[in-house]
């Protein structure tokens, strides 16, 4: 199992009042409670503690989100542009640039591209559609999103795999002249991964033969995702896909007591408070189908967000406890998922520097060694999510719990 | 006997609502619904991606008769469309607060984010008196709906968005024509209306060159359906060709 560390390099200093009136801390937030200086800070505090964990043995995953006070990173490729810089050994996960909301798919192929090859091949390359309420910053029409996304990367692709200048005369996208330099350094083109779990981006990801990663669903929610790409992906003739097809994140805490733990965790729920943006930008117009549309109105997608603390972590969701407590959490997911990458969110909202460096050295120390192993062997064992033991039927799964 | 076709606006219930039925007694009321609401969007209309779109649609499927052409909100600029394109087919037009012309600079929204506010505020800028608003349908309005009622109203709002996403509610091109549209022409507006501000549609009838612009009192975004009887007054003496 390779385990990622990350954090959405959120702003914690927005006023409690300021939150509660603009219906939270996205896409609606006046940057008037965006400070400079303290920002700066903010930014050279989360790159060294990439840092640290790189030298502890992570890997590392950045994202973007936009108009956020909970997240400062603005490009997943500038991120992983700075993270690359500081690092050395680890590998860096881009995931992911929301391809629906960038205005020029070859641009993105250009970024991608460069980072590989100034890496000397330590990308990841995610792409995700974009969480519901971004399509308001970016302004892009949510009815086209599943589309855009699929045609994006079908240009990103040949734009890196095609030897020849090419034109690329679609229905979201018109170049006359294509040829991207660089070309990636890992040939053909950095390993793709993909976040999301409606059952159409689900079976193309399987089709495609990609990472597919869940981001804090539930672990039946996850398995069942899991299940829908096994048998789409051997339907399609590949063979059966192994963990590292497979990626979870989750929220985690580790302390030398239960106590400890928990009650710095608790500032990992930052994430998971309840939704509180209007109806059309939690569930813009077509971005989902309407009967997904309908369960957000009834409250029953986005589950995990009204979990209470403790549900939560014995839901695996949090990964929060003692080493051996944890080890014992991610031995689950991995016996009930399959999943062969752990992305770990190892900070949230005002939890400090030095609570996230405690705990990334304990789990370096304690519990990275116990959990590597999973999944390398995963062909000897007779696990309950390989195929020929896995007779549960498929369902569809509506939506993790972000938004 | 006198047709008019009436072009609904979004979130309201199919059909000839409020003065449209009063209408109907001595005119052949027709009130199309916009493909892609109501019902899924065919093999015919899956591309269809704009307003233009919906106005070729109606003046190759109406038939060459001239006759009284209405709409309101985005009916009124699908309406718009319709006129700086065909304007002899029709022998007069009548707008109610139409979306579809961009008047203010970059930094001013013309119109209310209709795609974005809950229906509670939606209404609330849209009536005069909200909590007499009917006859209308949204994402979660009325709450008491079954969830295939709510699932056709998300889709309805997919197929507006489909339209009117970017630009928002308009087309920049149409305002270069509108000194096109030279046929007898009503603009109407309610005091109230928050959706669309009473001094946009003055504005609007102003670029319009036989345009005259009424606006009624106590009423919002909904005329038609907030006081039928006047409205029916109204717009039948000008389809008479009375004088106000």
């Amino acid at each position: 199992m390779r385990l990622y560390h990350f954090t959405e390099m959120p702003y914690p200093f927005v006023p409690p009042e300021a939150e509660e009136a603009h219906r939270g801390l996205k896409y609606f937030m006046p940057n008037r409670y965006y400070d400079p200086v303290l920002g700066h800070q903010l930014y050279q505090r989360y790159l060294d503690e990439y840092e640290l964990a790189d030298e502890l043995g992570f890997d590392l995953m950045v994202n973007e989100h936009h108009q956020s006070a909970s997240t400062l990173q603005v490009s997943a490729t500038l991120s992983a542009a700075s993270v690359l810089h500081r690092t050395r050994r680890g590998r860096v996960l881009v995931l992911g640039t929301p391809l629906p909301h960038r205005e020029s798919p070859v641009r993105v192929a250009e970024e991608i591209a460069y980072l590989d090859a100034v890496s000397g091949g330590r990308i990841d390359c995610g792409f995700v559609r974009g969480v519901q309420g971004e399509t308001f910053p970016s302004n892009q029409n949510p009815v086209h999103n599943l589309d855009m996304f699929i045609e994006a990367h079908d240009l990103i692709t040949q734009a890196w795999t095609r030897d020849d200048v090419f034109s690329w005369e679609g229905t979201h996208y018109h170049y006359r002249y294509v040829s991207v330099w660089p070309r990636p350094y890992q040939q053909p083109h950095p390993p793709i991964w993909i976040s999301g779990t409606s059952t159409r981006l689900v079976e193309w990801t399987a089709r495609h033969g990609y990472t597919l990663c869940n981001l804090l669903g539930t672990y039946e929610d996850t398995a069942a995702s899991f299940r829908l790409y096994r048998r789409t992906a051997t339907a399609a003739g590949h063979p059966e896909p192994g963990p590292d097809r497979f990626a979870y994140m989750a929220l985690c805490h580790v302390a030398p007591t239960e106590q400890q733990a928990r009650d710095i965790g608790r500032k990992l729920m930052y994430y998971l408070k309840p939704g509180r943006l209007r109806l059309g930008a939690a569930s813009p117009p077509g971005y989902f189908p309407p009967a997904s549309a309908v369960a957000a109105l009834r409250g029953r997608l986005g589950a995990v967000r009204r979990m209470s603390y403790e549900d939560l972590i014995d839901a695996g969701i949090l990964l929060i406890g003692t080493p051996d407590q944890v080890t014992a959490q991610i031995r689950r997911l991995y016996e009930h998922t399959g999943a062969g990458h752990l992305i770990l969110m190892n900070h949230a909202g005002d939890m400090t520097s030095n609570e996230v460096r405690d705990h990334l050295t304990l789990f370096a120390r304690e519990v990275m060694p116990a959990v590597t192993p999973l999944g390398t062997d995963w062909r000897d064992h007779d696990t309950t999510w390989r195929l020929d033991n896995d007779h549960t039927p498929v369902r569809a799964v509506l939506s993790s719990a972000l938004s | 006997m006198n047709s008019l076709l009436f072009l609904h606006d979004a979130d309201v219930l199919p059909g000839p609502v409020g003065a449209l039925r009063l209408l109907a007694d001595d005119l052949d009321v027709d009130v199309p619904r916009h493909p892609g609401f109501g019902t899924p969007h065919d093999a015919t209309t899956a591309h269809w991606d704009s307003v233009a779109d919906l106005a070729q649609h109606y003046l190759t499927t109406t038939t060459d008769t001239p006759r009284h052409l209405a709409g309101a909100g985005f009916g009124g600029w699908i309406a718009l469309e319709m006129a700086v394109r065909a304007p002899h087919r029709f022998t007069s037009l009548v707008l109610v607060s139409p979306y579809g012309v961009k008047l203010s600079g970059p930094t001013e929204p013309d119109f209310a984010d209709i795609l974005l506010l809950d229906p509670t505020e939606i209404i609330e800028l849209g009536w005069a008196d909200p909590t007499a608003s009917h006859d209308l349908r949204m994402p979660g309005h009325p709450a008491d709906l079954p969830d295939s009622d709510h699932e056709r109203a998300f889709a309805d709002r997919a197929a507006l968005a489909r339209y009117a996403w970017k630009p928002f509610l308009h087309d920049p091109r149409l305002r270069r024509w509108l000194h096109l549209i030279t046929i007898p022409t009503l603009v109407i507006a309610g005091s109230h209306n928050r959706l669309v501000p009473p001094r946009h549609s003055a504005a609007l009838a102003d670029l319009l060159p036989t345009a005259r612009y009424l606006e009624l009192p106590h009423t919002g975004h909904y005329p038609y359906l907030e006081r039928p009887d006047e409205f029916h007054r109204l717009v039948r003496s000008f389809l008479r060709g009375e004088a106000p």
